[in-house]
């Protein structure tokens, strides 16, 4: 009654793409960091509204463990950054290419 | 007398030869030569002794089933009639005293295991081409004698010369044969047998295109080893070979084999009247091109190579004019007296230190006179003085050739008259040269071992007398061979007494002429004239070898340089290359997709989730 | 009334979204990204989970985003040094991006063009919530459990302090 499934899915179709797009535009990591969390946001959207649509908890069990990997994710992935940084001063994506050839 | 032990011809020198493979590195020299000889002796005694089973019809006997294919039948088979027979006693005769000679030619130091057992092999593989019933077997035998021709003329093979000659021998041969394995392949399709005697009798029933197409086969595969025209380059190179070598295989056996092969299949070839005037005008063309070059040879050796040459081209006539008794006759003359001036050249250039320059061997009747006057003997009959051998049998030829009728026969004759001028002129050129003493041979005189020596006698005994083995009833003779051989020396009509004698006189008159011409020219200053381009032509056999380099090998080696370089460099090798290395630039080029750089890989991704999309979208439209 | 609540919601997440992702700064970036994760947690509410907005609060806003705060911070107090990011934008994939979500949409659209199949009034208590969370996922429960330990072990390890290499890549 509130709203047709298929709007939930534009939006959080939408809200992916921008996710996706922030990955690939921004050269900065924590700019593309940021861009993996709004991704699995919209992952997150989707999950509840078809947790809403199907009547069943499903979705939201999985939102919830989606978010204790996120956490988890995200911890490494900082603790990295700053790693990294401690390397090369800065932290474009272009000046880590040790894995190049 | 047991049939197989016809056998025991041409079994006996292949035992000799495989014995002395075998061992001869063990035992001593001597015992080499005396197997080696006492191997080609006893097939000699064995020929002599069977001769009374080749009498008739002859001995067919067969030793075991070779191959047995259906309809190819090839059994090793031995036919022993009396062309086989006279054959066989003059090759195991004449290489017994060529074998003897040799044991005294080859030096101690030099290899005579090789030279004893390529020799052997050498009777061996002639013999199966003399004896065999079967067109595979007489194969074997022809690529036998074909080998160790290629082998005993590169026997001193370390120097490059004598190598490049053996190879020249066994490549022109081998073009030759090719035109005789063809000819074997059809006659196996028309008849359906490979035996001589079984084609022999279904010659009649042939068709007359098929059986001219096929004498003309028989005749370019008989030329190769005949050293006729156009195969005739490699004879006057394989002098580069031993002495004994040059006798026994360039002389009298192994280029005689094209003659022998021709009489073997005559009732097939006769059948074919165009077939004959090809035979025998290549042979009578070989005759007068081979006569009028050496004519112009300073080399000894090559002189009496083409000398070979142009007395087989005469056999060869015989056999176009239609006389087998004709062509064996000389065959068999020609066979005693080649052999023997070949083998006296050997004595001489031993003599000389190996000198074979003819302006440089003078003296030789002083110094050597039992070398000279065997000598003597084998150019008296070269030339057909009156009385020898080899007047009787060159003239048997001529006067078949004139009795056969029609223009084309009697131009032929002529031609034979002229190059028995030549003949004649250019024997005795080579007597003047040698015999008196002006230019004597330089240094010590070598001593020639007496096995050099005594086995000239024979021969030169032989040469002389040979003519009682056919003499023409004119003179008063029973004409033995023609009976022997069943085969009449006059194809067709009747040759009176008077043509006979009339070409006797003539003959005899040119070869009188001829030592006349050699006695004006060369008894007094034998210094030779300054060789002009005419000369050049002549002495190097009408530049027949760089007529072939420019004509044949010429070509075939830009072909072959253009498919080793354009096709087989360029494109195929270009080809993989160029597979290897695109490959190689394309994997350069995905290389670079591994940039280390992380918005190239999150880039990837984006497009990879994109072309995922798309799929979905078309799978669900 | 929820239908429009929802179209507003959606509209400021998405408007917050957009803004995060062009910002220079990232510290502009990550507040922005706050308000949108504050919108998306009442869009949660407003679908019938309770539970699951609280914890985008308290989780993801709450914790996730000021980490990322944090170690901006942290990296900002670098000595003397601006952080020397370059933010540029490129065209390219970003023009692919629209060009996909219009497809996206369009597909979603075309599945269910008059909008029959729609989300019904829905509330999950958290009681329910907790019986099927342990009942049918405990094992996915212990296992994020140990993924959060692991975690915290490998962020130790990467963040412990190596002075001494420091300074030795100093030199």
């Amino acid at each position: 009654m509130i709203v047709p499934m298929g709007h939930i899915l534009i939006v959080s179709t939408t809200l992916f793409f921008m996710g996706l797009g922030c990955i690939l535009a921004r050269r900065n990591l924590i700019m593309i960091l940021i861009g993996i969390e709004i991704m699995i946001n919209a992952a997150g959207l989707v999950l509840v509204g078809a947790s809403a649509f199907w009547r069943q908890a499903d979705g939201q069990v999985f939102v919830l463990l989606l978010m204790g990997v996120t956490a988890a994710e995200v911890a490494i992935a900082l603790a990295m950054v700053v790693y990294l940084y401690g390397f090369k001063r800065n932290l474009d994506i272009d000046n880590f290419d040790g894995m190049r050839g | 007398m047991s049939r197989e032990l016809i056998f025991l011809i041409p079994l006996l020198p292949l035992a000799g030869a495989l014995l002395n493979m075998l061992g001869g590195r063990f035992w001593p020299r001597r015992v080499t030569e005396s197997l080696a000889v006492a191997a080609v002796a006893g097939a000699t005694l064995a020929a002599a002794l069977l001769w009374p089973l080749s009498g008739g019809e002859g001995t067919t006997v067969e030793l075991f089933g070779w191959l047995r294919a259906g309809p190819l039948q090839v059994p090793m088979v031995l036919h022993f009639d009396r062309l086989a027979a006279c054959m066989a006693l003059m090759v195991t005769g004449v290489s017994t005293l060529i074998h003897v000679y040799g044991t005294g030619y080859l030096h101690r130091k030099e290899d005579g295991v090789r030279f004893f057992v390529l020799l052997n092999l050498f009777v061996f593989a002639m013999l199966t081409v003399v004896l065999a019933d079967n067109l595979l077997l007489l194969l074997l035998g022809w690529e036998g004698v074909g080998f160790c021709s290629y082998a005993l003329i590169g026997y001193w093979y370390r120097e490059e010369e004598n190598a490049s000659a053996g190879r020249k021998a066994f490549l022109v041969t081998r073009c030759a044969d090719v035109f005789l394995l063809a000819a074997i392949l059809w006659l196996f399709q028309v008849t359906g047998t490979l035996s001589i005697t079984a084609i022999n009798a279904q010659a009649p029933f042939l068709a007359p295109g098929t059986v001219t197409l096929l004498a003309l086969l028989l005749l370019v595969g008989a030329s190769g080893k005949s050293a006729q025209l156009p195969f005739m380059t490699w004879l006057p190179d394989a002098m580069a070979g031993p002495t004994p070598v040059s006798a026994l295989i360039h002389a009298a056996t192994m280029v005689t084999a094209g003659v022998y092969l021709l009489c073997r299949v005559f009732p097939l070839i006769s059948q074919s009247p165009t077939g004959m005037a090809a035979i025998a005008a290549v042979g009578t063309l070989t005759a007068l091109y081979a006569a009028t070059c050496a004519l112009a040879q300073r080399d000894i050796k090559r002189l009496l190579a083409y000398s070979t040459m142009s007395q087989i081209g005469y056999m060869f006539l015989a056999v176009g004019a239609g006389t087998v008794t004709g062509a064996m006759f000389h065959l068999l003359t020609h066979a005693f007296f080649k052999a023997l001036l070949f083998m006296a050249a050997g004595g001489i250039i031993h003599l000389a230190a190996g000198e074979m320059d003819l302006f440089k061997l003078g003296g030789l009747a002083r110094r050597a006179p039992w070398v000279f006057w065997p000598l003597l003997a084998g150019i008296l009959c070269l030339a057909g003085i009156p009385l020898t051998g080899g007047f009787f049998s060159k003239d048997a030829i001529l006067l078949a050739s004139f009795a056969r009728g029609g223009t084309f026969y009697q131009v032929l004759g002529l031609l034979g008259l002229l190059t028995a001028l030549l003949t004649a002129m250019y024997s005795f050129r080579l007597i003047y040269l040698v015999g008196p003493a002006r230019n004597s041979i330089p240094g010590e005189a070598h001593h020639l071992p007496s096995s050099m020596l005594w086995t000239l006698v024979p021969l030169a005994l032989a040469g002389l007398s040979g003519g009682l083995l056919n003499l023409p009833a004119a003179w008063g003779g029973n004409q033995w061979l023609e009976g022997v051989l069943s085969a009449p020396l006059i194809a067709e009509g009747e040759a009176g007494h008077g043509l006979e004698l009339a070409l006797g006189l003539t003959a005899a008159g040119l070869s009188l002429a001829g030592l006349l011409w050699a006695r004006w020219r060369y008894a007094g200053k034998p210094e030779p004239r300054p060789v002009g381009t005419s000369g050049t032509f002549f002495l190097k056999g009408w530049q027949a070898d760089r007529a072939i380099e420019t004509l044949l090998l010429g070509p075939f080696r830009a072909i072959a340089r253009f498919w080793s370089t354009m096709v087989d460099e360029r494109l195929l090798e270009g080809g993989v290359f160029l597979a290897a290395r695109s490959c190689e630039g394309f994997g350069q080029q995905l290389r670079r997709l591994t940039s280390g750089r992380l918005g190239h890989y999150l880039t990837a991704m984006a497009f990879g989730l994109g072309a995922i999309m798309v799929w979905v979208l078309l799978q669900s439209i | 009334m929820a239908t429009v609540l929802f179209y507003l919601l959606s509209a400021v997440t998405l408007v917050a979204t957009l803004l995060c992702i062009t910002r220079k700064n990232p510290v502009h970036a990550v507040v922005f990204l706050v308000n949108a994760l504050f919108a998306l947690a009442l869009l949660f509410f407003l679908l019938g989970a309770p539970l699951v907005a609280a914890w985008q609060v308290i989780i993801y806003a709450g914790a996730i985003m000021v980490l990322f705060l944090f170690v901006i911070m942290i990296l900002e107090l670098a000595p003397g040094q601006a952080m020397a990011s370059a933010t540029r934008l490129q065209l390219a994939p970003a023009v692919l991006l629209f060009l996909l979500l219009l497809v996206s949409a369009g597909l979603i659209i075309m599945q269910d063009p008059a909008g029959a199949a729609r989300v019904e009034r829905f509330y999950l208590s958290p009681r329910d919530f907790g019986q099927a969370l342990f009942s049918r996922y405990g094992l996915a429960v212990e296992i994020v459990s140990f993924q959060l330990l692991f975690a915290a072990a490998g962020a130790w390890y990467l963040g412990r302090r190596r002075r001494v290499r420091r300074e030795e890549e100093r030199r």
